[in-house]
């Protein structure tokens, strides 16, 4: 992990102390509430619907056990002893005194972390694969870049003030589970005669206008990066649209462009850049990997360590296994997901005694290192495979062990309704529903991957279009309603990414969880052997899937 | 009425405002204060300008951010940079470190607050303008 240096604590102190100064001004009526909006948002506080929410910047996922502790603590002191993993790695607390704020700034100061640029018109937090540094299929380890792109974008002088957000993804996985194709800029690392280079995807994103990026340029080398995401921000910040904030994004601009014409400004741009720059010197690149070394692993004391007995015996940690366990870089050891998404429990919401347990079984069994997936999972790497019994034991015991990784119940749902103030219609409660309804373990195994993705609104935090089912709530008249679309995919598992398609009229909330159930039953019919399902999907189409929305709908799939 | 922000013998000050005879950017000739929007195409020969001041139309439009540093880094403008309109006392760190080098400030804000608001940060991460190394290399 990347370690704080003097310089790092100092600026984070500062920037507390800044943050307390500018609440200071608000409550003292020395900023207006449209300046300290501004001032709050680029410190990652917001004002929700019932009270504020803070949302904790957790760089690329990666946190200590120790800085988990301190987010349950936080959790106990300002929030009601939850807090709740957002779909880019961060955690969110809801119900803090925006009084309080500074107070819990300079506690997470102590513990290295911060809130900078967790929401606003500024570059966000960097984002990357939850296993980056562990996952076998991995060709290099993009953490190093991300806390490089980490540096270069906080506080940076040009690019504070935006037209709108501006999410920058990384990933060096044979398969992206960064969703690097729906970013504003999204990053693919990878070697070219043992250098590594970047392919570079721009102007993909969700929202209201949902797009899949275009890649502007291929084999970027790495000491060239930040050059060229100066150029692309350069040509953003001072062409893109600020009259319409549903207009503001890069990919409008780009489009309006077209994407050649976006490409060369950029190019030519980043030519001028060059000349007046430093490319990164290779120094600081090898300083940056020093960091991420793999950790000293747990010996392995039993070289014949087999699962296969643990899993004969128990046939719920072997289905755990095929869905939350996946490969590491050495041998004997695995990587683990902790899905959050047990029945009852809102999406990503995880109490203050679950995050210290997972804290202490990242000091018992990994190396003190707990991720944060953008399916709003908690992950764990380095973990002895010979550990891996009595870890999902624990985990039992927790409510964090549900063997659904990639399944249809391992639901990505934004806050939606119940908190949010932008919201058309509730998320959480649709996202139980289903989950209640499908509650059949061996059932859900057999269907297999199926990600389902909800949103509250547009905003698209829920990342609906590229759920293989998405759902997205729309205010019909005043009324709740869903829109549900299928086929979208966010690009990991390998295939390419994809938005989905609306299936048809909008339904009330009641008749979702029926539409879900028609949906699966229409695939089951239809697929080939066990086959997923956005592959059968992708090979039949939307056609069939529309008769889902008839109330009748059973009788004729059946 | 408003204040002019800027450095005195290497101190900073508030002042009034002087009036300033400023060009549009469609009538520069060599010497002469221009007055620039923040979405224009930087030129060359404003390298000669007496002065030059950007025209901030809102807190949070960072337009004027990058054209400031075109001008110090693309023209190689050397003399006073100005922000005016818009201007922020929360603002002044970004504004400097883009180049800028005085501040018009609009009436209401509180010079006070802006003189003690210059450097909330003793040191940044990344390179810029006014120091191209980035925390990594220094
Ligand atoms: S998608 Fe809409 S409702 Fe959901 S959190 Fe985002 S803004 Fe709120």
């Amino acid at each position: 992990m990347y370690q704080y240096n003097d310089f790092d604590r100092q600026f984070v102190n500062e920037r507390v102390a800044h943050y307390r100064d500018q609440t200071q001004r608000y409550l003292n009526g020395a900023l207006s509430e449209d300046e300290f909006l501004q001032l709050r948002l680029r410190n990652g506080l917001y004002i929700q619907r019932l009270a504020p929410m803070l949302r904790v910047a957790i760089p690329y996922g990666t946190l200590s056990s120790k800085q988990l502790r301190a987010l349950a603590s936080i959790a106990n002191t300002y929030d009601r002893g939850y807090g709740h993993l957002s779909t880019r790695q961060n955690m969110q607390f809801n119900w803090p005194e925006i009084a309080d704020v500074p107070d819990i700034l300079e506690q997470l100061a102590t513990v290295n972390m911060h809130a900078i640029q967790t929401s606003g018109s500024c570059i966000r937090n960097v984002t990357t694969d939850h296993f980056a540094g562990a996952a076998a299929d991995e060709s290099i380890d993009p953490r190093p870049y991300c806390e490089l792109i980490r540096q270069w974008s906080t506080l940076h002088p040009e690019f504070e003030w935006l037209p709108r957000k501006f999410k920058i993804a990384v990933s060096g996985g044979k398969v992206d589970r960064a969703a690097i194709d729906v970013h504003d800029i999204g990053l693919r690392v990878y070697e070219v005669a043992q250098q590594p280079v970047f392919d570079v995807i721009v102007g993909g994103g969700l929202g209201r206008t949902p797009v899949i990026g275009t890649t502007i340029r291929e084999g970027l080398p790495a000491h060239h990066l930040l050059t060229y995401l100066h150029a692309i921000l350069r040509v953003y910040n001072r062409y893109g649209r600020r009259d319409n904030k549903y207009k503001a994004r890069i990919k409008i601009l780009l489009r309006a462009l077209g994407a050649e014409a976006f490409t060369q400004r950029v190019d030519e741009e980043w030519q001028q850049v060059i000349k007046e720059s430093e490319p990164l010197a290779d120094a600081a690149i090898t300083k940056m990997q020093g960091f991420f070394q793999i950790p000293t692993l747990p010996a392995i004391d039993d070289p014949d360590f087999s699962l296969d007995e643990q899993r004969l015996t128990h046939p719920e940690f072997s289905r755990w296994i095929e869905r939350n366990v996946s490969a590491h870089q050495c041998e004997g050891y695995a990587n683990i997901i902790l899905s959050t998404k047990a029945p009852g429990i809102p999406p990503g919401d995880v109490s203050a005694e679950q995050m210290q347990a997972v804290a202490d079984w990242a000091d018992q069994f990994g190396c003190s290192e707990v991720r944060i997936s953008h399916e709003q999972n908690f992950a764990l790497p380095h973990i002895r495979q010979q550990d891996l019994f009595q870890l999902w034991q624990l985990a039992s015991d927790h409510d964090l062990a549900t063997a659904n990784a990639g399944l249809i119940t391992d639901v990505i749902c934004c806050p939606g309704g119940d908190f949010c103030s932008l919201a058309n219609a509730k998320s959480i409660p649709i996202a139980e529903a289903i989950q209640r309804r499908l509650d059949d373990a061996d059932f859900l195994h057999d269907l297999g991957d199926l990600d389902l993705n909800i949103s509250g609104c547009m905003n698209a935090c829920g990342h609906h279009h590229v759920g293989h089912i998405g759902i997205l709530g729309v205010d019909k008249k005043g009324q709740e309603f869903y829109q549900i679309s299928l086929g979208g995919h966010a690009g990991h598992s390998g295939e390419s990414a994809s938005l989905g398609q609306i299936i048809g009229p909008s339904v009330s909330r009641d008749q979702v969880p029926t539409v879900i159930d028609n949906i699966i039953n229409i695939h089951l019919s239809l697929r080939h052997q066990d086959e997923s399902f956005l592959a059968c999907f992708r090979r039949v189409g939307i056609q069939p899937f529309k008769v889902s929305l008839r109330s009748d709908a059973h009788d004729t799939a059946a | 009425m408003t204040q002019l922000l800027k450095q005195q013998d290497g101190v900073w000050q508030i002042t009034d405002s002087q009036p300033t005879d400023w060009s549009p950017a469609e009538s520069f000739s060599t010497g002469s204060a221009l007055k620039l929007a923040v979405d224009v195409e930087p030129e060359t020969a404003w390298a000669s300008a007496s002065l030059i001041a950007v025209d901030f139309p809102a807190l949070t439009d960072g337009r004027g951010l990058s054209l400031a540093a075109l001008l110090r880094q693309r023209i190689g403008y050397a003399g006073d940079l100005r922000a005016v309109g818009a201007v922020h006392e929360d603002l002044l760190h970004f504004l400097l470190r883009c180049g800028f080098s005085s501040f018009e400030l609009p009436a209401e804000r509180d010079p006070a607050i802006a003189l003690q608001l210059l450097a909330p940060y003793s040191n940044f991460y990344q390179g810029s303008v006014m120091d191209p190394l980035p925390a990594l290399l220094r």
